[in-house]
């Protein structure tokens, strides 16, 4: 939507000072406000170190993550480490594993105090007389070809058995360079199913052959991206500008890497100059002491990675850079809301 | 410290505009009254950082729990200067 208002603040001879209201007309300024006082502060934990699947790709087993630590079975221990997250600040727990729904008491020792999400592969169902609200983002490699050869089996037929019409989980849809013109069919499936969709790109820690990126494919796949926001708004979460980022690793004339990346363990992170970065965030091993490098694989190139938290979060950390014209920041307003649905601070 | 409230408020404006690069204003022009999330764009990671500033500069350290607060340059001015007294 074109802003009402001018992209320059220039007025003869005196420039005035670039303000969030000279750059957003009224309607953009009230969803800017909706959300620039959210203060989201998210870690994210490896709840264990199992998994009930081995998929070709997954970077916790591919770097060795699952050795790092040995998991904390106490119970009490992750209640008493919740605890001491929260004194940290923390708002937002972020669950991954291996395999969350492997330990459901652990689960619950974040979902009892915190807002909470949990990434599963789907195959076990979350009771939701336990956890009515806990989010849920399942995990989808493509169609069931992929799938199969990735994962070892065909997870959407038992996850969407799980989870059909659930209001409080989506598919976190990994694309893959194998699933180039028929990403459709798979959105079409998860909304014929009664769920919504959140896309991300495969990153080939793995080296499976032709399951990593080129460039006329990142080209193709951004376009088709697009199409599926523009095709399914009330399935596809997602924003344009989001896609952008993503596919081609760049930002406001900036191109993402280990000293743009936003999403490195805090108390471990060197890097001098320190880029913006997410506040206190931390990823925690399962023994609750070991503290991982960053959001996803220590071992990931980063120049390569495609992480789509880390970009996301790329673009929410920069939103004074975000404020050279009306079009940057209300592109910044749309990733923040994304992050924000896809988390349920604020409604889909 | 003798510092004035004007005073103290055009040495914020001048940690804001250094800390985060802006060249549209400068602290004489930076409005005291303006909201610095809802119009200037601060995030809570560069409240952080000017807090730190802060600190060093007049000695008051900000909890992380009134960052919400700390909403103008004129408040900020306010709270270092209650800090102050409050030392006195």
């Amino acid at each position: 939507m074109p802003s009402l208002l001018p992209q320059t603040v220039n007025r003869g001879n005196v420039t005035r000072m670039k303000t969030v209201s000279s750059l957003l007309n009224p309607q953009w300024h009230e969803r800017y406000k909706r959300i620039s006082k959210l203060n989201i502060r998210s870690s994210i934990y490896d709840v264990t170190d199992r998994c009930n699947l081995r998929c070709k790709g997954c970077f916790f087993f591919s770097s060795d993550e699952h050795k790092a630590a040995s998991e904390e079975k106490d119970v009490a221990k992750w209640h008493a480490f919740v605890e001491s997250e929260m004194a940290r600040g923390v708002n937002l727990a972020i669950l991954i594993g291996g395999e969350p729904t492997l330990c459901m008491d652990r689960i619950e020792a974040f979902y009892t105090r915190l807002p909470t999400f949990c990434a599963t592969n789907g195959i076990i169902k979350v009771d939701r007389d336990r956890f009515p609200d806990l989010m849920v983002g399942i995990s989808l490699w493509g169609d069931r070809e992929d799938e199969i050869l990735l994962r070892g089996k065909d997870t959407f037929a038992i996850s969407s058995a799980n989870y059909a019409g659930d209001p409080n989980a989506y598919y976190l849809y990994t694309i893959t360079p194998k699933q180039l013109g028929k990403i459709e069919n798979n959105i079409r499936r998860i909304k014929d199913v009664g769920l919504k969709v959140h896309m991300q790109l495969l990153s080939n820690d793995e080296g499976v052959d032709g399951f990593s990126w080129q460039p006329d494919e990142l080209v193709a796949v951004r376009a088709e991206m697009d199409q599926m926001l523009d095709s399914y708004p009330e399935t596809v979460i997602s924003s344009k500008y989001y896609h952008q980022v993503i596919t081609t690793g760049t930002m406001c004339g900036r191109t993402f890497g280990w000293m743009e990346c936003p999403s490195v363990t805090d108390p471990i992170d060197k890097r001098n100059p320190r880029p913006k970065r997410l506040t206190n965030f931390i990823r925690w091993a399962s023994d609750l002491k070991t503290m991982h490098r960053c959001c996803t694989s220590e071992t990931r190139d980063c120049s390569t990675c495609k992480d789509g938290a880390a970009h996301m979060s790329w673009v929410m950390v920069n939103k004074r850079a975000h404020m050279q014209s009306s079009q940057d920041l209300q592109n910044w307003v749309e990733v923040y809301e994304m992050f924000a649905k896809l988390y349920r601070f604020i409604p889909w | 410290m003798n510092t004035t409230l004007d005073q103290t408020i055009l040495r914020i404006a001048e940690i804001i505009i250094n800390e985060l690069k802006l060249e549209d204003v400068t602290p004489e022009t930076f409005d005291a009254d303006l909201d610095l999330v809802d119009e200037v764009g601060i995030d809570s990671m560069d409240l952080a950082t000017i807090a730190l500033v802060i600190r060093d500069e007049f000695g008051v350290r900000i909890d992380e729990d009134d960052y919400p607060k700390l909403t103008t340059l004129r408040i900020i001015g306010g709270y270092i200067a209650g800090k102050l007294q409050g030392d006195e």
